[in-house]
């Protein structure tokens, strides 16, 4: 049977069922939904939270979906999927995948507030929610297997707005039960809502990418809905006139098998990363490395004593957004290899409060920041699934300490305890819910297979 | 006082034209499913949806909405380098204009002003890149240039100080890019329709105070992203400003379909007025065994058998055949009845297409070459250089006016289309711009003069 690309992803995302989830499925994308609204809900402490409210809350008619840390406060659904996907990427704290791109932050928002948005006779309950939240996973983690070029940290375009779009349209299509002719459009609308270009990152405007992938991937999904149509072969290669493949230089579209033959999905192959600190992907394994390197330090000379401290080497992969070596925002000193790694080794750990204006600015790290050097070791690639971090620290007295880390804690090879990820989550809901709540939506997310209505765990927010 | 005359009187052209278009595309079915869509949206501040009285949306849904209808039909206007520069920008402009923060008055010359920023910005930055001067084959232009030229003309129009018109700038960039697939489907007028208002909306979210990439021209991976090979170049100074459309004009369309069609139209058209004088005014049909089209290869309007009106607009051999038999093209040419006409059918079976190595793909150098040829042996045809409506053959004041209230009257009553022509003629003097708005809505007569009295009651406002 001569299928297109476009036509088999279309037919999965229509003809998936829960029954097609393994059980390593179902638990790593739970893991994922808890991190993903933990990470929201201390991000709706931020500035350009407030901003993206603010301007959300001109438009308020059928206002019933929640919003991150605002109990009083319901939006329009796609401009609720828009403000939690900014407060998602706020701070870079949510999870990263491979090949690399923000998966969660670009779909959750919006099943979150689509669930709210159906009438009551036709509520999703909570497999049918974690079904379309893996749809949207596999959707991307699909695409970006289409090019060779997405194997590496990027360069052009930042996946989150190329991919992030067309998983948000897949798994709000699925959750809205839309036709297979209608998810096909779905993606074809969201083709033309995808793609921003990496200059926005580490910058304000960069956690508007996430924001906008679930949103405008919901709107695609609702105009579809509503009878819109476009190319029925965009995810094709299309010779002389671009589809999708616009985004990529190397592009090879593959069908997706029907659900109905053996579908392993790409979550159960390859897991995710869950960050530790706000930071972007790369940081933390120089900070491993550097509080490897803090330790023998410390041994060695008693306590922590940057006047003995001539240089310190950075050995990292080649990646421009990411190499600053003195950063003056927060958004820099999130994408700054230098100002991690400086922060590591000064405080002996980096969190939250390394990336106020105080922290950013004090004259103690500056200092630390003087002495930094980078290499780039030509075996150090700038692939997630390769890299490594290394810190040297060259003393005055001659003497060479060194930390390396191939694999950070929290890294799909090494990942996060349970206990470590729910400490994770409390830590970061308790900025802005009360105990109760924020145990409330533990337990709905362990259990949202048997959840009967979906649209429970929006609420309560 | 940067504005030139001739800057001036191009650029009312451009938005009398796109109004018509725009009241048109207002009864197309894509521009009722974005309406309808839209409603879900609404706030204390809302702004006219072109062509209807009763009910209005928010600032940046009547963007999205009037954005669709100005290129539902792919009728407005073509610049060159390629792009429809008009439909990013006025629908954001003139939405913005009634929604401006503390109700100040927005003058003509305001929205004259914002919108030639707006056109400029584009123009600059096709020039950025070599690629642009082709037709496209990657990214549809208006989805690029055209989010950044309704960036610059909505900051310009809040009075953005220089920061906050970085940052407009910066954002927009993040909602630019949509691929070339979706032409001749019926998602390519959204193209548009999203240019507007998310353009608008960086301009809201900058004037919030949101920050961008304060280099995102500069860099290549800015919107460099979008071209593969990208020479950014900073804008001369203010004095004495040389401003594109001083010296590049756009092409009006005079029928609703993609801007290469419109050379293929003129030579059928002389084709069939040589074939009917040759054989007692009646047109051979029966007669005809081959038509050959000499184009310049573009892709996405190679079409020998269109199916639907979005894949007719984008096609050369739809265009030619439908000239050859109904002499010109109109606004009918792309009903369904008409598309799927037996005759038409016919014509098109026997229509190929060629490409000379000559006819580069180039709105300022393709020419189109047809030739029908008839069973006993003899060839008829001719070649269009340049059509009528181009920017070397522009459109007549008559004319232009012509196809406006052609389009308009469909949806508006005479009061409010002559009353557009009168203030778009007469922009820079107008006071207060909210006439066009409330013109555009079609509210009447009796409701408009109701308004001017109240306003007039209105003491030192601003």
């Amino acid at each position: 049977l001569w299928e297109t690309v476009t036509s088999s992803f279309a037919s999965f995302i229509h003809g998936v069922q829960p029954e097609h989830l393994s059980k390593i499925v179902r638990h790593r994308s739970k893991r994922m939904i808890l991190d993903s609204i933990g990470v929201g809900l201390v991000g709706s402490t931020t500035h350009v939270f407030d901003i993206a409210l603010q301007y959300c809350r001109l438009y308020s008619s059928v206002a019933v979906s929640s919003v991150y840390g605002k109990p009083g406060i319901k939006l329009s659904p796609t401009l609720a999927a828009f403000t939690n996907g900014v407060a998602t990427h706020s701070m870079d704290f949510d999870d990263t995948w491979h090949p690399a791109t923000h998966p969660s932050g670009a779909i959750l928002p919006a099943l979150l507030a689509a669930s709210q948005m159906l009438p009551p006779s036709t509520k999703p309950n909570g497999m049918d929610f974690l079904l379309a939240f893996n749809v949207g996973l596999e959707v991307q983690g699909r695409l970006m297997h289409f090019s060779t070029e997405a194997h590496n940290i990027p360069k052009r375009f930042h996946p989150p707005s190329v991919v992030g779009t067309m998983g948000s349209a897949a798994a709000t299509a699925k959750l809205l039960s839309l036709s297979t002719a209608q998810c096909a459009h779905a993606l074809g609308i969201a083709a033309s809502l995808a793609g921003a270009p990496m200059a926005n990152a580490a910058t304000q405007a960069k956690p508007l990418h996430i924001g906008n992938a679930t949103r405008l991937g919901f709107e695609a999904a609702l105009l579809a809905a509503r009878g819109m149509e476009a190319n029925p072969l965009i995810l094709d290669d299309i010779p002389g006139c671009s589809g999708f493949s616009v985004f990529y230089s190397v592009y090879q579209p593959k069908p997706l098998s029907t659900p109905s033959d053996h579908h392993e999905f790409l979550l159960e192959k390859q897991d995710i990363a869950f960050k530790r600190f706000p930071a972007h992907l790369g940081m933390h394994w120089v900070v491993d490395a550097a509080l490897s390197v803090r330790n023998l330090f410390i041994h060695y000379a008693g306590s922590f004593s940057p006047s003995l401290i001539r240089t310190i080497v950075l050995k990292i992969p080649v990646s421009k957004y990411i190499n600053r070596p003195f950063p003056s925002s927060e958004h820099e000193a999130r994408h700054s290899f230098q100002f991690n790694a400086c922060t590591a080794l000064l405080d002996g750990e980096v969190g939250l409060s390394s990336f106020t204006e105080s922290s950013i600015h004090r004259q103690e790290l500056r200092e630390l920041l003087d002495k930094v050097v980078v290499e780039h070791p030509e075996d150090n690639v700038a692939n997630f699934d390769k890299m490594y971090g290394e810190v040297e620290l060259l003393l005055h007295s001659g003497d060479v300490l060194t930390g390396k880390c191939d694999t950070f804690y929290g890294h799909w090879r090494k990942p996060l305890s349970k206990e470590s990820l729910l400490k994770k989550f409390r830590s970061n809901a308790s900025h802005v819910l009360p105990e109760e709540k924020i145990e409330t939506i533990i337990t709905m997310v362990d259990n949202l297979e048997n959840l009967s209505d979906s649209s429970q765990l929006a609420c309560s927010l | 006082n940067h504005l030139t005359d001739q800057v001036i009187q191009r650029s009312k052209r451009m938005i009398l034209d796109t109004l018509g278009v725009g009241l048109l595309g207002t009864s197309t079915e894509v521009c009722h499913k974005v309406t309808q869509y839209s409603k879900i949206y609404s706030s204390d501040i809302s702004s006219t949806i072109w062509g209807h009285p009763n009910f209005r949306l928010p600032p940046l849904y009547a963007a999205f909405v009037n954005g669709v209808a100005v290129h539902s039909m792919d009728f407005d206007d073509t610049w060159h380098p390629a792009t429809h520069p008009s439909g990013a920008v006025l629908p954001a402009v003139i939405a913005l204009s009634e929604a401006s923060p503390q109700k100040k008055k927005i003058s003509g010359l305001d929205l004259l002003l914002a919108f030639n920023v707006g056109i400029e910005v584009q123009g600059r930055l096709l020039r950025f890149s070599s690629e642009a001067r082709n037709i496209p084959k990657r990214f549809h232009p208006p989805t690029v240039v055209g989010t950044m030229g309704s960036a610059a003309a909505c900051a310009k129009l809040l009075a953005l100080d220089r920061l906050k018109c970085k940052n407009t700038l910066a954002i927009a960039a993040s909602y630019a890019g949509a691929p070339l697939a979706n032409a001749a489907t019926q998602t390519k007028p959204l193209h548009v329709g999203n240019a507007a208002k998310h353009g608008l909306e960086a301009a809201c979210l900058a004037s919030q105070g949101l920050q961008g990439n304060k280099q995102i021209l500069d860099m290549e991976s800015g919107i460099g992203a979008f071209y593969t090979d990208y020479n950014p170049q900073s804008l001369p100074t203010l004095q004495s400003y040389p401003w594109l459309l001083d010296q590049q004009d756009v092409a009006i369309k005079r029928f609703p379909a993609h801007l290469g069609t419109h050379w293929v139209a003129d030579a059928a058209s002389s084709v069939r007025r040589k074939l009917v004088e040759s054989s007692d005014n009646l047109l051979p049909l029966d007669k005809i065994e081959k038509i050959i089209l000499k184009v310049p290869e573009v892709k996405y309007v190679n079409r020998p058998s269109p199916t639907s009106e979005h894949e007719a607009r984008h096609s050369f051999q739809f265009v030619a055949c439908s000239a050859l038999l109904n002499g010109s093209m109109s606004v009918q040419s792309f009903t369904s009845e008409n598309v799927h006409q037996p005759a038409l059918r016919e014509l098109l079976c026997k229509t190929q297409l060629e490409h000379p190595p000559d006819n580069t793909p180039s709105f300022d150098s393709l020419y189109c070459e047809v030739s029908v040829t008839l069973q006993d042996g003899n060839t008829i045809s001719d070649r269009c250089d340049t059509f009528y409506g181009h920017w070397r053959k522009p459109l007549k004041k008559e004319d232009l006016e012509k196809k406006f209230q052609s389009n308009a009257s469909s949806v508006l009553p005479a009061e409010a289309t002559e009353g557009i022509i009168e203030t778009v003629y007469n922009l820079e003097n107008v006071e207060d711009c909210s006439a066009l708005s409330t013109f555009l809505s079609g509210r009447s007569a009796r409701a408009l003069s109701e308004k001017r009295h109240a306003q007039s009651n209105i003491v030192g406002f601003g």
